[in-house]
């Protein structure tokens, strides 16, 4: 694989082109903004292909370390069986998907696939997975009326939103 | 003249048969995030000219915002006869779309224009940012059994708050991404629910943007399709997060509340900043689960464009804010 340039390199190229090369030829006020919005989603694009698995796996680890201390306290059936879901990796592993052949497909269909796999539809599914484990830990922790559990998953959400700030880069909020 | 000018042409002849209307200028009026709207000049039979505005949904699968055409034209009739406040004068409706390729309402351009733009060019805005919080506050003084029987209609305010807060709880379980914000978020907000106040005619996207004001008469208040029965102070939270300067609101909040609850006899624990920080929340709502289900179906065969990608951005703002929100109000 051609390491160099990187893929956030690739599409940071592809920004310039559309604003250096393509915006300035366009007249039609309508293709212009759809052009800047364009731009916009792809400089995003380029933030979240440098980092968004090494953000995801890292969040997972702090959501599900939230989970398990909150299971250990306060822990009842149902959040115990959501994190162990979400502690068992992907359910529908891309790497089965794509290296089962033809008389495995049932297999990979239905079999777990890794838990450290690093395809994005995995660590995806991890992350979405982590997330709902969080989910219920903070509701058990609500009901409890656990102060500090609950003011640990705020600590977790505020790392949340400043990652996803880093992702909107230039994005301008603007009226309508 | 566009594709669109010679639909509208044909609209007319079948909608004014005895009047030979030529469109003879039509043109798009950009900005808007939800409807298609564009600008036509008409001619009619002996010369006489006026100019419509033409307001229709956009492409089936296309776009973020979705709302009911059929239900804001019936709001429009209604409006003139159950509010104090000017609404755009209604012509017509290609109520299948038909005609104008989508269902679209043809109104009377009024020679106006925004106060936004107004407030911008004032050196003080203040009295510009009475008239605007005047005018909503009429708007939410409507009598509510004058609108359209069609209009789901909360039995009060703190049911209509407690379905939010539930719709919320199902945005968490259809868009897992969003869970935890959105559990932590409704959570609290379940906690720290204000006084409440009788339900209203809320306008869904209440900016100076959406009142226009012309050399007399009183303003008129346009885009109503996110218009609905529910709590009045959805509006006042919803305006804190408009970006376009200036923001009357930011501007002097204390002024600005006062004035409202003058005109609509709330009391202060009902309406102060923190109340209208905490319906920012709830104003949000039906506008974020769009945004959700646009973000949702990007790479479906049937993309929704480029304004879904576009504003998955607008998801993070609006968790950003609302967790600081619950910061600053607990």
């Amino acid at each position: 694989m051609i390491t160099r340039p990187t893929t956030d390199m690739l599409i940071e190229d592809c920004c310039r082109e559309l604003m250096e090369g393509i915006l300035p030829g366009l007249t039609d006020e309508t293709l212009r903004l759809r052009l800047v919005m364009t731009e916009t989603v792809l400089r995003n694009a380029a933030v979240r292909a440098a980092h968004e698995i090494a953000w995801m796996r890292e969040e997972t680890a702090a959501l599900l370390a939230y989970a398990g201390r909150v299971a250990a306290r306060h822990g009842s059936e149902p959040l115990r069986a959501t994190l162990a879901d979400a502690e068992a990796g992907p359910a529908d592993s891309h790497l089965a998907d794509t290296e089962a052949g033809p008389a495995d497909s049932h297999l990979a269909d239905t079999e777990a696939g890794p838990a450290d796999s690093l395809h994005l539809a995995d660590v995806a599914d991890v992350y979405e997975r982590a997330g709902q484990a969080f989910a219920a830990a903070l509701a058990a922790a609500q009901q409890a009326g656990d102060a500090d559990l609950v003011a640990q998953a705020r600590e977790l959400l505020r790392d949340r939103i400043a990652t996803e700030k880093e992702v909107m880069a230039t994005y301008a909020v603007v009226g309508r | 003249m566009d594709a669109l000018g010679s639909r509208f042409e044909r609209f007319l002849a079948a909608v004014e048969p005895d009047r030979a209307g030529r469109v003879i200028a039509c043109e798009a009026i950009t900005g808007g995030y939800s409807r298609i709207s564009a600008r036509a000049r008409v001619r009619w039979r002996g010369g006489a000219e006026e100019t419509f505005i033409l307001r229709g949904d956009p492409p089936p699968g296309s776009g973020v915002f979705t709302s009911d055409r059929d239900a804001e034209w019936d709001l429009l009739a209604a409006l003139p006869a159950a509010t104090s406040v000017s609404t755009p004068v209604t012509r017509w409706y290609d109520r299948s779309g038909a005609y104008l390729g989508s269902k679209a309402i043809v109104m009377d351009c009024a020679a106006a224009v925004s106060l936004q733009d107004q407030m911008a060019r004032a050196a003080d805005a203040g009295r510009l940012a009475d008239l605007f919080v005047d005018t909503f506050a009429a708007v939410h003084q409507t009598p509510l059994d004058r609108l359209p029987a069609r209009m789901p209609r909360p039995t009060d305010g703190p049911a209509y708050l407690d379905g939010v807060l539930a719709n919320y709880d199902r945005m968490a379980g259809a868009y897992p991404g969003s869970a935890p914000v959105l559990r932590y978020v409704t959570w609290w907000a379940r906690a720290h629910q204000p006084p409440p106040v009788p339900l209203g005619l809320v306008h869904g996207d209440c900016q100076p943007s959406n009142v226009l004001v012309g050399p007399s008469g009183p303003p008129l208040v346009i885009d109503w399709e996110f218009a609905h029965i529910g709590d009045p102070r959805e509006d006042l939270g919803y305006y804190t997060q408009i970006p376009l300067e200036p923001n009357v609101y930011w501007a002097d909040p204390e002024r600005f509340l006062r004035r409202y609850r003058a005109a609509t006899h709330l009391t202060e624990d009902q309406v102060n900043r923190q109340v209208v920080e905490y319906f920012l929340i709830i104003g949000m709502a039906a506008l974020l689960e769009q945004l959700l289900a646009a973000a949702a179906a990007i790479g479906d065969a049937e993309r929704p464009g480029i304004l879904a990608p576009y504003l998955v951005n607008a998801i993070s703002h609006q968790y950003g804010m609302f967790l600081a929100i619950c910061d600053r109000l607990s």
